[in-house]
């Protein structure tokens, strides 16, 4: 099987409005990278063949984390390595530093960004290998089918297809009410991280608002949760280079004991980092505890609807919820 | 030659022994319906390869015939400015600096830096295990950071400074610490993940002189070794950091 | 018995390329006017080429040559076809196009048109057993190399209805056997374990995929190839050529891991020496994909099985019964299940027992050896109903363990005609691990830690035999004094090509300095040595590199006599010289192979003992007049089975909200009577240990079952374990006192069984901290982990196979 790349024009620009003019000649046959790290097993599997490559690391402006006073604002191509190292976001976002460390491997943070971690395409292994699913313009879902093999498959929000965000850092930007930049034709616009991520019922054919055109240009997480409880952890079958069976990112403000604000949200079980919003709420206006864990536990999955191979969530969602809560004692 | 013989005698002392299979009897053959290959005379005298044809044709021949059809028309240009990317697509002509020499090589626009190394360059030393940025056996430093020279477009690696496997010794010869270490810890089982070992080791070093033993299993987690070699090479890292 | 070489650690003479990147593996050589080649993989599992069109490939940029199935002869078995055009199973090459780079051979592959006819298929063994189940091959689902026949096998519906529920069925077996009574040792068992069980398939995924390459020249063809056995690749690839092993250049001088997988040759080794042969002896580089690794890369077989095992109040074994139905993939296969009934009969030394199997076609990749083919599996079964029997006993676990397990050197016997083990020190292992472990203190501390995790202790044994015999050995003396040992064996990184080969320099006396190795290729007159696989090198190669040793010891002999008179067996040999033994006049070594190429004859290799193999002779000739040679054939004494022993102990943290499993401590012992190479075997011993965690935590086979798609084909989701799913640190030991009668020196090989012991040890420790909690499957994956904490049925059937 092939894994040499189509042949493709490379285009390097230095501007973002140079990029944009690449975006808008070449259309739909345009296709940014990064770090390259999603987009280029796509090229050598030959199931995506853009013919315009618009490689855009070197728009230095898209770099770096700064302190802009209300929000701290990440550069969409600050490697994870950038983040991980980033005393600021120690500092004040260390949920985010966790969740970054714990993508993929050295290598991959060292080149891979913040960008395109959570613009990365799902991991499902039907859609990956070329089957003509929904999501790759077909009529099918052959990961839902009563015999299919979908344990790292959705829990919650199948619409036709069952694929799930195979991100680490984006359950923790939702969870830190994170708002994503994205420059299109000169212009720029603010989305939300929430909004940001879409599932199949919005669009089947992309996982998250951005459209050919689009250049995610920056993240800003607010100065909200500085300082705040927050929590992150990722269960996947290896520490290193794998991808989250579940990982759930809590932000969390308790005073006297009782929790007056939190935001929780969990990867790997829908299409979309899902909040935890039956969690949220039970825990605001009470106190940490034994009962509280036991609650979040209980409500956590609620609503699921299990597949062939994926039940383990279930229980697996309750018990991350369970040990975030735990962690706030 | 003779295949006949029956070595399987001699150590058919008890059926309860597992015969080793035997190479040459393995299998049944079919013959090919058309001309059969394994069947065809021995070659003729004169073969492909005519006289005239040197290495360096041989070298030119490859490069060019690495053009990519839709990217023709950057070959060879001369403009090299980054404006002239953006609009009309990166030059085929890059200037590389691998291991402290800058090369001039003719890069397609879809070519990986792990193909540029070892096939262009000749630096077979960086390892293709997987292709996919999955196993670290194609490890390489680009300004001192570890990266999958697999799974990078070599023009992204325009104005930086490259070492692979083949710079981490001296010139002269003398093995880097790493290098050393993993010798004497018997680092490497079969080996063929040990450049990528030694470059993300070397890496780790270059920016922590001093890890710890976790500091050191959390760096060099990106390489994979299935002989499972990775407590030897633990050990060789301490060693090499002076912490042994 | 006291050694200058054996038993001492060294720097391997290929230590110092490999740290540098000058190792040379098969994808790493280059000539001039190389092509590239790539195939087209079967898209179906099962299927019939109703047509090729390569028009429009042939016209592409680039494109020099299309190999068709029908161009080539084949071998029989459908599966190890080298180019098909009936593909048994999704990946496997139907044809392959060479360009002059690879993207434009790739982009000739994708303007390939087949069309194929999907035939019926089958992933799960037990569906094809199924009355009108499906059949993976046209001429039936049953067939394996060792004793099988190609056949059609189906259970009747009264089979599948006895077993009842979510319970073995078995039907008719292919292959079995019995020994003593087993019906009495039930009747007098106190406790009775009995067990269905389902162990998974999973890939080889060496570092290096099997890449190749080819040239011809004046009718010889040289091949670049990946394999463990350098000189027993020979013939079989000659043979997949289609030449005399004589017009065979061979070179493969590293191999980046084969673990069964590379054995010797295979048919993908064979096709850039076809293209290039087509394209007038052109040279052609086949780089192989990781995905077609994956396909073509072999893979261990599953298991579908039942055992039942009687034990007596002291926890010894009375009676074993047991069935094994083998999911053999798409070719012949290997005889994994057969090595159920020998491995557990040298483990558990039972008193009777009945062993019967049947090895199932699937349309799966070719299954092949790997690491403890079957005995591994075994183990992995075994250990934790060990566990479980214990605790119905109310025994320690370990104490159950020696009272079956073979020790004290001789009296353990193997198989259905109870034939003796050369040495077993398996029990002595377990005493001397434990005492190291500190077993004793720690099982106190099992249980329910602070940090709400279960910390439990797992003990693990495997067996697999190691050694043969009757293999040739071939050594020769320069005229500059140096001592060069020829060895076929192949190196596949264990450094055992080298520590076997210092037997030979053991025993003329040599000075380590003055030995070079001569491997790695044809042209290095390589003798033919049975591969490196099977454990068997430390055994098998010792014994004819003291055979080889011996034969020049006679000849310097016989020189210095001739040159100083006397008889032989007035001379002696010491720091390389031939010495009188009164008087002390003296040669040197130099001298005397000056003194045999002079002599002629049986001295400089124009003699050559009748008894060698045809290759060896071959070799001989290519060396022949170049210094002293001494070529000689294995033909020490040697009766019974070689055993290799390993037992292991774990402890781990398992996380019951996780399902997380963290090995905190890993201590490993093998017995391999007199260890050659100390470092060598730490290394093998950990080694071996990371992969047996892999395998009995992550690594499986999916294949979606209406498809007949393999869902893991990478290595994230293949996943062998990394730095971070390994301790930092893992123990090792080899058994005091251990020694081989049966070898020279004193030792045998353990390759295979310290991957079984880790991982049955792992499996035993994960079922002790789920309070004995049998999963009877492998791997034990997070999921089911966190499924059987919640008391929520498993996602999979209790028999189902190839499944998340």
């Amino acid at each position: 099987m092939t894994d040499v790349m189509h042949s493709f024009d490379l285009f390097a620009p230095a501007s973002i409005e140079e990029a944009a003019k690449l975006l808008d000649k070449h259309g739909k046959e345009a296709w940014i990278v990064a770090g390259g790290k999603d987009s280029f097993d796509w090229f050598k599997d030959r199931v995506k063949r853009p013919s315009a490559v618009i490689d855009i690391t070197g728009l230095k402006q898209l770099h770096g984390v700064s302190d802009k006073g209300n929000y701290i604002s990440i550069g969409a191509l600050s490697t994870l390595s950038e983040i991980e190292d980033s005393s600021l976001l120690k500092k004040n976002f260390p949920l985010l530093v966790e969740a970054a460390g714990r993508v993929a491997s050295p290598q991959i943070r060292n080149s891979g960004t913040l960008g395109g971690n959570v613009a990365q395409d799902t991991r499902c292994s039907y859609y990956r290998d070329g089957f003509p699913c929904y999501r790759a313009g077909g009529n099918t879902c052959y990961a839902n089918t009563p015999t299919a093999m979908n344990r790292e498959h959705a829990l919650f929000e199948a619409s036709r297809c069952v694929a799930v965000t195979p991100s680490d850092t984006g359950p923790a930007l939702v969870a830190l009410e994170a708002d994503m930049v994205i420059a299109r034709d000169g212009k720029t616009r603010t989305v939300s991280a929430e909004k940001f991520f879409i599932g199949p019922a919005t669009d089947i054919t992309r996982m998250t608002v951005l459209e050919k055109g689009d250049i995610l240009t920056e993240v800003r997480v607010p100065k909200k949760w500085a300082g705040a409880k927050q929590y992150f952890e990722k269960v996947a079958d290896r520490e290193t280079w794998d991808f989250a069976l579940v990982n759930v990112a809590m932000v969390a403000k308790v005073s006297g004991g009782k929790v007056s604000d939190v935001r929780m949200a969990c990867g790997g079980v829908q299409c979309t980092p899902r909040r935890l919003s039956n969690v949220e709420s039970l825990m605001k206006g009470e106190k940490v505890g034994a009962e509280m864990e036991t609650l979040a536990k209980r409500v956590a999955a609620r609503g699921a609807k299990a597949l062939n191979y994926n039940h383990f969530k279930i229980p697996l969602m309750g018990n991350l919820a369970a040990r975030a809560v735990r962690s706030l004692a | 030659m003779d295949m006949s013989e029956n070595w399987k005698e001699d150590v058919a002392e008890s059926e309860e022994f597992d015969f080793p299979p035997d190479p040459a009897d393995d299998f049944e053959w079919v013959p090919a319906t058309k001309e059969v290959a394994g069947n065809m005379p021995d070659l003729p005298l004169e073969t492909w390869q005519s006289p005239s044809t040197s290495r360096r044709e041989f070298l030119r021949g490859v490069v060019c015939s690495g053009v990519a059809v839709s990217a023709a028309s950057y070959l060879w240009a001369g403009n090299s400015s980054e404006a002239r990317a953006a609009v009309r697509g990166v030059e085929r002509l890059v200037t590389l600096n691998i291991n402290g020499k800058n090369r001039r090589v003719d890069v397609a626009p879809n070519e990986t830096l792990a193909h540029t190394l070892r096939y262009k360059l000749g630096l077979t030393g960086t390892k293709i295990g997987c292709n996919r940025a999955e196993c670290g056996a194609c490890t390489v430093l680009a300004d001192n950071t570890t990266i999958y020279s697999c799974s990078t477009l070599t023009h992204q690696s325009r104005g930086k400074k490259i070492t692979s496997v083949e710079g981490v010794a001296a010139p002269d010869g003398t093995l880097h610490p790493i290098q050393q270490a993993f010798i004497d810890e018997l680092g490497p089982q079969c080996g063929f993940c040990t450049p990528g070992q030694v470059v993300a080791a070397v890496g780790l070093l270059k920016k922590n002189p001093k890890p710890t033993e976790d500091e050191a299993r959390r760096a060099l987690s990106g390489n994979l070794c299935r002989c499972g070699a990775y407590d030897h090479y633990l050990k060789g890292v301490m060693r090499a950091s002076g912490r042994a | 018995m006291d050694f200058k070489l054996v038993g001492k650690n060294f720097t391997p003479p290929d230590i110092h390329a490999k740290v540098t990147g000058k190792a040379k593996y098969a994808e790493d050589f280059r000539a001039d006017g190389m092509v590239f080649i790539k195939t087209y993989p079967s898209p179906m599992p099962h299927a019939e080429v109703k047509s090729i069109d390569v028009s429009k490939a042939k016209k592409m940029p680039g494109v020099v040559g299309v190999l068709l199935p029908s161009e080539v002869k084949q071998p029989k078995d459908a599966g190890h076809a080298i180019l098909t055009s009936y593909p048994v199973f999704v990946g496997q090459p139907i044809l392959a196009i060479a360009a002059m780079t690879e993207q434009q051979a790739e982009d000739a592959i994708e303007a390939v048109k087949v069309d194929l006819k999907p035939l019926p298929f089958c992933i799960d063994p037990l569906d094809s057993l199924k009355p009108g189940g499906p059949n993976a091959n046209k001429g039936g689902n049953v067939a394996n190399r060792r004793k099988i026949k190609l056949q059609e096998i189906k259970w009747s519906g009264k089979d599948f209805a006895l077993a009842g529920n979510d319970q073995m069925p078995m039907g008719k077996e292919a292959f079995g056997w019995s020994f003593g009574d087993i019906d009495a040792g039930f009747k007098n068992a106190k406790v009775v374990v009995e067990k269905s069980f389902v162990s998974a398939a999973n890939a080889h995924h060496a570092l290096e995929p099997r890449s190749a390459a080819a040239y011809w020249s004046n009718g010889k063809c040289t091949v670049w190839g990946s394999t463990q056995s350098s000189s027993f690749a020979v013939p079989s690839l000659a043979k997949y050529i289609g030449i005399s092993p004589a017009k065979l250049n061979f070179v493969s001088e590293y191999c980046g891991g084969g673990f069964g997988g590379k054995a010797y040759s295979y048919p993908l080794m064979a096709l850039p020496a076809l293209m290039s042969k087509k394209l007038n002896g052109r040279p052609v580089m086949m780089r192989v994909s990781r995905a077609d690794e994956f396909f073509n890369g072999s893979a261990r077989a599953g298991f579908q099985g039942w055992v039942k095992m009687g034990f007596d109040a002291k926890g010894r074994v009375l009676a074993l019964d047991s069935y094994v139905v083998q999911d053999n993939g798409s070719t012949t296969g290997f005889w994994d299940f057969q090595n159920f009934g020998m491995a557990s009969s040298v483990i558990l030394q039972p008193k009777a027992m009945r062993f019967r199997g049947v090895p199932v076609l699937t349309n799966t990749p070719p299954k092949g050896a790997q690491r403890g083919p079957g005995e591994n599996q075994t183990a992995n079964i075994l250990e934790p109903l060990l566990d479980d029997a214990a605790r119905q006993l109310k025994m320690d676990r370990l104490a159950l363990r020696l009272v079956n397990t073979p020790g004290g050197g001789q009296g353990g016997k193997i198989g259905p005609k109870q034939a003796p083990l050369t040495s077993a020190y398996l029990k002595e292992g377990l005493e001397q691990a434990a005492e190291k472990f500190g077993y004793a203190d720690r099982v106190k501390k099992t249980g329910k830690q602070a940090n709400g995790k279960i910390r439990s202790i797992g003990i693990g044994q495997a067996y697999h035999a190691a050694g043969y015999n009757g293999w040739d050995g071939m050594v020769r003396i320069t005229p500059d004094g140096k001592l060069h040992v020829h060895t076929g064996v192949g190196n596949l990184g264990t450094y055992s090509y080298a520590s076997t080969s210092r037997v030979a320099a053991e025993v003329l006396g040599y000075d380590w300095n003055n030995v070079i190795i001569e491997r790695g290729g044809t042209l290095k007159a390589m003798p033919f040595n049975i591969g490196q696989f099977g454990s068997n090198t430390s055994f098998t190669m010792t014994r004819t590199n003291y055979a080889a040793g011996m034969a020049a010891k006679q000849k310097l002999l016989e020189i210095g006599a001739n040159m100083m008179g006397g008889k032989a067996d007035d001379y002696k040999l010491d720091n390389e010289k031939v010495i009188a033994k009164k008087g002390g006049k003296s040669i040197t070594f130099a001298q005397a192979a000056k003194k045999a190429i002079e002599l002629g004859g049986k001295y400089d290799g124009h003699e050559l003992d009748k008894d060698l193999k045809g290759l060896t002779k071959l070799a001989a000739k290519q060396i022949v007049g170049t210094g002293l040679i001494a070529a000689a054939k294995d033909k020490i004494p040697k009766k019974g089975v070689v055993p290799a022993l390993a037992a292991a102990f774990i402890e781990i943290e398992l996380d019951p909200e996780t399902g997380k499993v963290e090995v905190l401590d890993y201590m490993g012992i093998a017995d391999v009577g007199q260890v050659l190479h100390p470092q060598g075997l730490d290394a093998q011993i950990r080694g071996a240990a990371v992969m047996g965690f892999g395998l009995a935590a992550t690594e499986r086979y999916v294949y979606d079952p209406a498809y007949g798609k393999p869902n893991n084909k990478s290595l994230y989701q293949s996943k062998p374990p990394t730095y971070l799913d390994v301790p930092a640190k893992l123990g090792s030991l080899a058994v005091t006192g251990a020694t081989d009668p049966q070898n020279p020196v004193g030792a045998k090989g353990v390759g295979e069984p310290i991957q079984g012991a880790a991982s049955s040890a792992y499996l035993s420790a994960v079922s002790d901290a789920l309070g004995g909690h049998l999963f009877n499957r492998v791997p034990v994956v997070a999921d089911m982990i966190v499924n059987a904490m919640s008391k929520q049925p498993q996602s999979h059937k209790p028999l189902q196979t190839n499944c998340q």
